[in-house]
């Protein structure tokens, strides 16, 4: 396998542009909404064949290991091509997770299913009365023999109708002081009896998200991912890898590449005013690419990621917002219209990356509760 | 709500009385979430009855079935169906088709075709923009060419709110270097009205017109007259699409601050959390000065001195009410947390609502652009 970081940046970049615009099924380019795993399946085995699946993981368990550059590189070549979204929780969190909290019988058993399309996860931790104050969940896994039984429901569990696995938050001890404490980390497989699904519609019309209920649903003892009652430490490590992930600047780019597109489209760059706003907007997501790295060296030391990390996670998606309503309001009239719009030559969404930000600011914690965070750790105050 | 009017004030308060008993029915919401499938944004029956309720016809001169009140009547209207979310295209026939008939030469056509639109009988809708961003409708490629009895009309109009429903267009064009307001069946041999699906599930007319036959008795207006029609009842329009924005942002966000008071987490309401209760206040303000702003501006458009002062007045509004509605609606998303994200939640409703009443006859950033250049011009007629 090639050494890719030693490799000059221009090199990988047309490496990398090459293989999407070449291999990537034209059907599915800018697609509006994410990707369901039969439209992405292909694909997503030809990425693992070529070892490009993970970009984010170490070499030794089968990603590129990439440096900070050259995973910007990555990223922006992804959405200059327009290459879909997958259900890709594998690789931006369950992978890093179990490297990082696993054993090695969870390392062999998991991390190759994921490379190879086997196991596509969902993420089990909103409940209906514990979205903000997660540690508040009601959820309930408790050890039966050789298995934990888990009773309870998930909700907003993003693309659960195409996961074969979930990971779930659960309370094993009722009696713990803290609703902190008491918490374990199971990984399960959803071909499990007493699963079910209900499918949600988001804003948009596309169902994204599902509530998942379990009713007596067990789960193996060795599917307990570090120890027992210790799983907000785990769960709170896993929320790093989404805030780096859901931090970096791939989705804002999504907006700025349509951005760009339509105001060439409508000759708006002439517009002085109007390149200033723009301009302030590429360089907010630049220097975002900036900051982002140097978490992502962070994650490649192995060293855990800090609280301060929900910067990444408040600012990218805050510019991805500003990006989304710049790009609307730049249509004029035309950002009224649902789906393709026919602008001269282009043909763009105006609304899609409206419709694909919002939720940013609401999942992953909402920036509400990133600034929480963040204001602990800016002012040093008591958890 | 207080209001000042042109003709004596128990007008405004029946009609306050009236569009309240309306809005308090709620009954357009689930026709409205199922806009996206049916298609059926227009109602007769329920036309019927805002026509019987005088709703149609409150700016139409009394002799020709209206009730001949100002500008302040119809923003209380509006407003009303703003909040209701109410998908017939009032502001489009009520107001913008009827100041270009009102002030239309006085034949026999002109009076039939107010009196079907008091009445309900007849949909009449402007079709006058051809490019996004122009605001008072100058480009005009649309052409009359005259033969004898008649003119032949020729050209594309876009952004036609109410196109699903029109009965027949006014449309501009020009002869020369003369513009014509000329009135087209829709169902004239040449005429094509194509639709294209907006965000909340109404739709823009894109008509075509190929040599289309208008009989010298269907001009409706002439030369000078016909742009000053056409800018009054731009202005007037955008004045009362403002109050339609101001009836949308309020009911959002009072669904806001319902939930605010409801929704617990951590233990309390989330509405007992400062940096949301400054948010909140924050687009409070906003509500209040677009509610400001828009009445003031209604109030004085009707005996506005000159189309400077006038136009200056209706950007003001529009802008502000544009801004504030786009603010409060995306913000609802975010105060309600995942819920706010699905297709189920009223919310998004509002939103999309928001989204096509602020790009319909200019965006907030379009009469920004357009008070800064007649501002200027002002100040240097005044120098």
């Amino acid at each position: 396998m090639s050494d890719w970081n030693a490799m000059n940046d221009e090199t990988f970049r047309v490496e990398v542009r090459t293989f999407f615009d070449n291999e990537f099924p034209q059907q599915y380019k800018f697609l509006p909404r994410r990707m369901r795993w039969q439209e992405c399946r292909d694909w997503y085995q030809k990425l693992s064949k070529k070892g490009w699946l993970a970009p984010n993981w170490p070499r030794e368990h089968g990603g590129m290991g990439l440096s900070p550059t050259k995973l910007l590189i990555y990223f922006e070549e992804t959405e200059r091509a327009g290459v879909g979204r997958m259900p890709d929780q594998g690789i931006t969190m369950v992978g890093p997770t179990l490297i990082r909290f696993g054993n090695d019988a969870q390392r062999a058993f998991f991390l190759p299913k994921i490379l190879a399309g086997e196991a596509i996860w969902c993420q089990g931790y909103s409940e209906p009365n514990a979205g903000s104050d997660l540690a508040s969940l009601r959820t309930e896994a408790m050890l039966d023999g050789d298995d934990y039984v888990i009773n309870g429901s998930k909700i907003w569990t993003s693309m659960a109708h195409d996961a074969t696995h979930i990971y779930v938050l659960a309370r094993s001890d009722k009696q713990a002081k803290k609703k902190q404490e008491g918490i374990s980390f199971l990984l399960v497989d959803m071909k499990t009896p007493g699963i079910t699904l209900r499918t949600i519609r988001n804003i948009a019309g596309h169902e994204e998200f599902c509530q998942v209920f379990f009713d007596n649903v067990r789960t193996p003892k060795k599917n307990l991912v570090g120890e027992l009652h210790k799983g907000w430490t785990i769960a709170k490590g896993l929320l790093g890898f989404e805030r780096l992930n859901i931090g970096s600047p791939r989705r804002p780019l999504q907006a700025l590449e349509k951005l760009e597109a339509l105001a060439k489209a409508r000759g708006l760059l002439a517009d002085a005013a109007f390149a200033e706003r723009l301009t302030q907007l590429k360089l907010d997501l630049a220097d975002l690419g900036s900051l982002y790295g140097r978490y992502v060296d962070r994650a490649r030391r192995g060293e855990a990621l800090g609280q301060d990390v929900s910067m990444l996670k408040v600012w990218s998606m805050d510019t991805y917002q500003r990006l989304s309503e710049l790009l609307i309001e730049a249509a004029g009239e035309y950002g009224a219209i649902d789906g393709e719009v026919a602008m001269g030559d282009a043909h763009i969404d105006v609304l899609s990356p409206f419709y694909n930000s919002r939720p940013g600011t609401i999942y992953g914690g909402s920036n509400e509760i990133q600034r929480n965070i963040l204001a602990k750790y800016v002012l040093n105050l008591p958890s | 709500m207080t209001m000042t009017t042109n003709k004596d004030n128990s007008h405004g308060a029946m009609l306050a009385q009236s569009v309240g008993d309306f809005v308090k029915r709620g009954a357009d919401l689930p026709r409205v979430r199922a806009l996206t499938q049916t298609h059926a944004e227009f109602d007769r029956a329920q036309w019927r009855q805002l026509a019987e309720l005088g709703w149609l016809g409150v700016l139409a001169p009394e002799s020709c079935g209206g009730l001949g009140l100002g500008l302040a009547e119809a923003a209380i209207v509006a407003e009303g169906l703003g909040r209701a979310l109410t998908p017939e295209p009032y502001t489009a026939v009520a107001v913008l088709a009827a100041r270009a008939l009102e002030h239309s030469a006085d034949t026999p056509l002109r009076d039939e075709l107010l009196g079907g639109l008091a009445s309900g009988e007849c949909v009449p809708v402007v079709a006058c923009h051809e490019q996004a961003d122009d605001i008072a409708a100058r480009r005009v490629a649309t052409t009359a060419a005259p033969f004898e009895g008649g003119f032949r009309v020729n050209g594309n109009k876009q952004f036609v709110i109410g196109a699903a429903a029109a009965d027949g267009y006014i449309v501009s064009a020009q002869t020369g270097a003369e513009l014509q307001l000329l009135w087209v069946p829709r169902d004239a041999a040449g005429c094509n009205t194509g639709l294209i699906a907006l965000a909340d599930g109404r739709s823009y007319g894109a008509v075509t017109f190929r040599d289309v036959v208008v009989p010298r008795e269907q001009v409706l207006v002439s030369g000078k007259t016909a742009r000053a029609a056409l800018d009054r009842a731009l202005d007037h329009a955008a004045a009362i699409a403002s109050a339609e924005l101001v009836g949308v942002m309020k009911c959002a966000h009072e669904m806001s601050l319902d939930y605010m008071k409801t929704r617990v987490q951590f233990g309390k309401a989330i509405g007992s959390f400062q940096v949301l209760q400054h948010r909140a206040v924050d687009l409070y303000i906003q509500q209040e000065l677009a509610d400001a702003v828009l009445r003031e501006v209604v109030s004085q458009l009707d005996a506005a001195p000159d189309d400077n002062t006038r136009a200056l007045l209706v950007s003001r509004a529009k802008s502000r009410c544009a801004e504030a509605a786009l603010a409060i609606t995306r913000a609802a998303i975010q105060f309600h947390g995942a819920i706010g994200f699905t297709e189920d939640c009223d919310v998004g409703l509002y939103v999309k609502r928001a989204m096509t009443l602020s790009a319909w006859l200019g965006n907030g950033r379009a009469h920004r652009v357009r008070y800064a250049l007649l501002a200027a011009k002002t100040e240097r007629e005044a120098a």
